[in-house]
Order: structure tokens, then sequence, then C-alpha cells
């Protein structure tokens, strides 16, 4: 059953472009994980998993929730992957149009 | 095809989210009376049984439409004003003072309750599965302990906007300066199955307190949302130096497809070496200024039309991602599909957002010295310290 419905096919297609479009695949240098990762800017960084990159991150599987706040910061061995990725220029830096 | 951008309004979801909503204080249900709560385009019926336990049904008898909330409590039922028609806890009805039996079907619909961090929390699903207690917000440590100051809950009706507008403000980095005053210095978030997370650090903008050159107020805000309605924001908070650990929940029941009733409780981490009254002040002014920055909220989201097909610029936060994973509750359970649970990360960069906006205080500011300057002689009178601007994640 759909939930909150576009009346306008190009807003499936932008849905696309903002969370599909331009996921540069990323492995991880320290275990199997694989993710998908864009880079608008120097800083900005999305990073999208899928259940079988967090299955290989040991990082992802040993936190469980704690302190209560749940959240799972960021795997650290990810991040230096994705920093190392962007500067040997494997990532391309810049935004089109905002996505 | 014409270049000019278009607003997809959309068509708002027929269903309310599955998921733990909140009610309300679980004190405020304590009396052995009946308490109508607006939700998911019903009345409910609360009360408290001989026991203390929290019942909720739906408020509606299902004899003749009688209106339960404005029956009675007796003994561990609710009686029907209409013709006392005795309702259990359970959702079956017990007796019929009038009647030689009770029929089979007579079997109304109950909500599963949890109380969590001295709240009443109700579980809803269209589809009527079982309430999901693996994923209930967590109980706040310390708080049981009196660590805290007592909740201060606030409520407030919205008509006219659907509940996705308050979820939008985790990703909205952009708004914090313009409708909140604060400069977002920090920005990420994390979704992953049923909870998202804003992340913020930010301070105060001096130009927006008024007579108040330097307010300087940092905060550091970890906001998560678990499930559709619920959220904690956890704020570190540094005004001149003075440390204060807030706890802000934020939550909201969805009334009807366009209304909900957003309620929010603060509480304060007692600091060492403050006597209780000082410290529930310091409380009662978090709770104004968080209550002023809902309103401010408010005003936008009366005025703003939905729009499916929002069009972002490079120093937005994760929109799509956000309702994509919002998605996940009002979909059946067999339809939530990998990537509305699986994890997301963002961080956005607001570099150039600060700049700019660190250019325009700056003009703000000088602009109002000139106006002092010129307006001198008037401007005698005593006025309060202003307060400083202090914004949650929301």
């Amino acid at each position: 059953m759909a939930s909150f419905v576009p009346t306008s096919a190009d807003t499936l297609e932008d849905q696309r472009l903002y969370t599909r479009a331009r996921l540069t695949e990323v492995a991880c240098l320290d275990c199997l994980a694989c993710v998908g990762v864009k880079k608008n800017s120097e800083h900005h960084t999305s990073v999208q998993w899928d259940d079988e990159a967090k299955r290989h991150c040991p990082e992802m599987s040993r936190r469980d929730r704690l302190d209560g706040r749940a959240v799972t910061p960021a795997c650290p061995r990810l991040v230096a992957s994705i920093e190392a990725a962007a500067r040997d220029g494997r990532i391309p830096i810049g935004a089109e149009d905002g996505y | 095809m014409s270049d000019v951008r278009t607003l997809d309004q959309g068509h708002a979801p027929e269903r309310f989210a599955r998921g733990w909503h909140c009610l309300g204080l679980a004190s405020t249900f304590a009396d052995r009376k009946p308490h109508a709560i607006e939700a998911f385009g019903t009345k409910l019926v609360v009360w408290a049984d001989t026991q203390g336990e929290l019942n909720v049904l739906d408020g509606y008898c299902r004899h003749m439409g009688g209106d339960l909330t404005q029956g009675s409590v007796k003994g561990d039922e609710i009686a029907c004003p209409f013709h006392d028609w005795r309702w259990g806890g359970d959702g079956k009805c017990k007796t019929i003072p009038y009647a030689r039996r009770v029929p089979l079907r007579a079997r109304t619909q109950r909500y599963e309750t949890a109380i969590v961090n001295d709240q009443l929390l109700v579980w809803h699903d269209t589809e009527g599965s079982k309430a999901d207690h693996d994923i209930l917000p967590p109980q706040l440590p310390g708080l049981d302990e009196g660590l805290y100051t007592d909740w201060q809950w606030s409520s407030e009706h919205i008509e006219g906007s659907h509940c996705r507008e308050l979820i939008d403000n985790v990703v909205d980095m952009a708004h914090f300066y313009y409708v909140h005053f604060a400069f977002p210095t920090s920005f990420r978030n994390v979704f992953e199955g049923h909870i998202a997370t804003q992340f913020m650090e930010s301070k105060g903008r001096p130009d927006k307190t008024e007579g108040y050159g330097d307010a300087e107020l940092f905060l550091k805000s970890e906001a998560t949302y678990y499930g559709p309605s619920y959220m904690i924001n956890w704020l570190d908070t540094d005004y001149k130096g003075f440390n204060t650990e807030v706890i802000l929940v934020n939550c909201h029941i969805p009334t009807g497809p366009d209304s909900f009733l957003l309620q929010y409780g603060i509480t304060v981490k007692k600091p060492e070496g403050l006597d209780d009254k000082t410290t529930d002040f310091i409380a009662t002014k978090y709770a104004e200024m968080f209550g002023s920055g809902f309103l401010q909220d408010v005003h936008i989201w009366k005025n703003k039309v939905p729009v499916q097909n929002p069009l972002l610029c490079e120093e937005d936060g994760p929109v799509y991602q956000l309702r994509r994973w919002y998605e996940q509750f009002y979909v059946d359970q067999a339809e939530v599909k990998g990537e509305m649970v699986d994890r997301f990360e963002f961080e956005v960069d607001t570099t150039k957002a600060n700049e700019y906006w660190q250019d325009e205080v700056a003009e703000n500011l000088r602009l109002k010295a000139e106006e002092d300057a010129a307006s001198e002689s008037a401007a005698e009178s005593a006025g309060a310290e202003g307060e400083p601007s202090l914004m949650s994640g929301t």
C-alpha cells in the first residue's frame, strides 16, 4: 500500500537522483565491507551501506546498542578508507546541480 | 517540457504510522478518571485500574457508540455513560449490569502500553500486529534514581500539517539559522533500522538576542528518533562556561490526515551543589526557550505547502534519504524494503554557509550599533537581559 504518493513522474526521478545517483563504490581497507560514497565537497560525505556491508564490518556487528543512545557512530576504519580513496582521486568531488 | 520547477504536493498517506506513540506523562492518567486523547483519527480512553495499571481503549463503546471518555471508572473497568457496559483493559466487555450475559463478540480495540521515562506509550499498527517491545525508546539512565528534575511537559495542537513536516527537521541544517537563530557549525545524520539521528554543534546568533551583544552559548546536540514519533534529544549546553545537561523529549501523536498533537518534555540533570529550586528554575528557563523554538517551527508549517519533490542545494541535508527511512512506518511490515532500513551516514559541509552567515550577522550587528547610537538618548529603559537563542535538534 502506497503512503506518500507523488503525483508526478519527475518526482520519482528526483528520488533516484538524490538517493542513488553518483554513488562510488568504496571497499574498506580492513574488511570486506563495500559501501556507496558520494562527496559534494571535500568535507561533505554521504555513505550508503547495505546489509552485506554491515555484516562484513566487525565494528558494526561488534558494537551493541549501549548507553541508551542506540546510534552506532561511524566506523573509523571505513572513514579512513574513504579518506584514502578521496585522496587518491577515486571519488569524484563536487555536486551536480545540488545532488 | 517546461524548465519551470513545479511543486509536487502529492497525497498524504491514508494510514497512521506503525510504532510506539507517547500519550503524555503517566502521572496525568493516574487519578482513576477517564481521560480522552485524540489519536489515529479517533479518540482514545485512558484510565488507571485498581492496581494503578494504565489501560487504553478506543474511546467509543461497541454497543451504541457511547463516549467512554465521559463515562466513569468502576473497579478495574471503564463504564459507558450510555448503558453502563463495562470494558476491561484487555478490550473485552466484562459485564453488562442489566443483561443476562455478555455477547461473545464484545471485544473492542485495545492499545498495548508501556511506561518509559515516566511516560505512557502505546503501540499502533493498522495491521494489528503485536507490540514490539524490542524497539521501545530507551529508559534514560539516572531518571529513576532522581538525578534529573521532574519533567516539564507541554503540548501544542497543530492543524493543517502532516507530522512529516516535524520529522523533516532532522536533516534541515539551514533552518536552524533562519528559524531558530543559531549557527550550526557541525551537522551529521545517521539512519539505521528504526532509528534516525541528528548530531549538531551550534552557537547562538549574537544579532538575535535583543540588547545583548555577545551571548556565548554553545550547544552539542544528539537527537534520535526511536521509531516514527518519539525523539530523545541530549543537549550539552555551555552558557558562559556554565555547563548543563538537558534532555528534551519531542514526540507527537497523529490525530488526523493533516493534524497532530506535538508534545515535548524537558528535564535537566541536577548540577552538584545546586538546590532543587535553582535547578527547577534552570529547567523552566530551558522549557520556555524550547517552547518558543517549536512555535517558530509551527509558524512555518502553518503557512507552507507539502512538497514531495524538494529541490536541494549542496548545503542541504539528506531529505530524500530521511523520508525513505520514514516510509517504513507507513507500509505493511512485509513491504518494508532494505533501502528504508539500511544504514546511511551523511555529513553536511557547513563551511560555506557559516562564512556567509557570519558576514550577515556582522552586518546586522553593525546596522544595529548605528541605530543604537542614533537613538541613544531614548534608550535608557531598563530592559531585562535578553535570553540567548538556543535550539534543539528539532
